[in-house]
């Protein structure tokens, strides 16, 4: 099973979710489900950490993280802080490919046997699975999206990335856009801006 | 039994400054303070088991239109230093870092943690300010919180024993 195809068959499915995702697994993704909804990880294993404050934040929105098996096992204590909260609208998806893909492919401790999900459950997820096929990833993601209950998903996966462009902004313009369409569509505000002095200092 | 003006005050000044969101993780000298946030219905609440995730938390929460600050011992900035530099700074996120400063002049626990806290903070190119006494540490915190949005970087605020126990 290739990333590729898992995310290809929930790039439709997803709505208007606010996703997060990084490396080789955002430019995927971007070019499956093209969104300014789309932010891109720069932190490794920080991805779900945003997603809680995103999900506690917006309890209205759902919120999907596209995860890596190195990138989870770098943040490892975010799976109880996540299910100590259990935001209701939040989808973490890992792609565990067992290695350090962006990094050399050096194995991850999932090569050695470290199971993510069972992981996942002794922190505190009420609803964790390990799926091998696209099908079952595309059930159990579709499952995970209608549930509005915390959930996560390992999808076992084999190395290598897809043909895919680079991305066509900076990490900081992605920010920006990401925010605004928060601003947008949720009705808020995040970039706050203020008169200059010259219009806000009484003079005689 | 301490008075707790303190950490009253410290609760005030992050009303006052329009803080929605908390991520805290316990220090012994942040006892009175994290109590008080447990209990307080006004404040999202997200006890963290290691500091670095508060950073991520803290970007989240901003970028849905919340204001949000980080509780925390010096000890722990050191753990958030990546995400400090790869999230909120890189990705230009105000935020409010309370830091209680162990090892600070005549804090009998960590003097080497101490002594580089305001090296680290330097290094990062984050702003930091010591209230000292605890009629500025309101203003501060309500200051300090402007600074970060108008900057769009984090900005710290240094909490020794002697602010903690007042």
């Amino acid at each position: 099973m290739k990333r590729w195809d898992c995310l290809q068959a929930i790039a439709g499915e997803v709505g208007d979710a606010l996703t997060l995702s990084a490396a080789a697994c955002y430019l995927e993704w971007r070019v499956l489900r093209p969104s300014d909804g789309n932010f891109r990880i720069r932190t490794l294993g920080l991805g779900s950490s945003i997603a809680l404050g995103l999900a506690l934040c917006l309890p209205n929105r759902k919120i999907v993280v596209l995860d890596g098996d190195g990138a989870l096992l770098m943040n490892l204590c975010a799976l109880p802080t996540i299910a100590r909260q259990s935001p209701r609208n939040l989808v973490h998806i890992v792609f565990d490919n067992e290695r350090y893909e962006g990094s050399g492919g050096i194995p991850t401790a999932t090569a050695a046997g470290t199971d993510i999900a069972a992981v996942a459950r002794g922190a505190g997820f009420k609803h964790a699975c390990t799926v091998r096929t696209v099908e079952d990833f595309k059930k159990e993601a579709l499952a995970a999206l209608e549930r509005n209950e915390l959930s996560i998903i390992v999808a076992k996966v084999e190395p290598g990335n897809a043909a895919v462009p680079p991305a066509e902004m900076d990490e900081v313009e992605c920010k920006y856009r990401f925010v605004r369409h928060i601003e947008r569509t949720e009705n808020v505000k995040v970039i706050r801006t203020h008169l200059p002095t010259t219009y806000t200092k009484k003079r005689d | 039994m301490t008075q707790a003006i303190g950490p009253e005050t410290i609760i005030e000044g992050l009303r006052e400054a329009g803080i929605d969101l908390l991520a805290t993780l316990p220090d012994i000298n942040l006892y009175e303070v994290l109590s008080r946030v447990a209990k307080d219905p006004d404040f999202i609440h997200v006890p963290l088991c290691r500091e670095e995730e508060g950073i991520g938390v803290c970007a989240g929460a901003y970028m849905a239109g919340k204001r949000a600050a980080m509780i925390v011992q010096n000890g722990g900035l050191l753990n958030s230093c990546n995400a400090l530099a790869s999230t909120a700074l890189h990705f230009q996120i105000p935020m409010l870092l309370l830091v209680y400063y162990a090892g600070d002049i005549g804090d009998r626990t960590f003097a080497t943690v101490g002594s580089v806290t305001e090296p680290v903070l330097r290094g990062l190119g984050i702003r930091y300010y010591v209230p000292r006494r605890l009629d500025e540490v309101k203003s501060t915190i309500t200051r300090a919180q402007i600074l970060a949005e108008d900057s769009r970087y984090p900005v710290a605020i240094l909490l020794t024993r002697d602010i903690l126990e007042a």
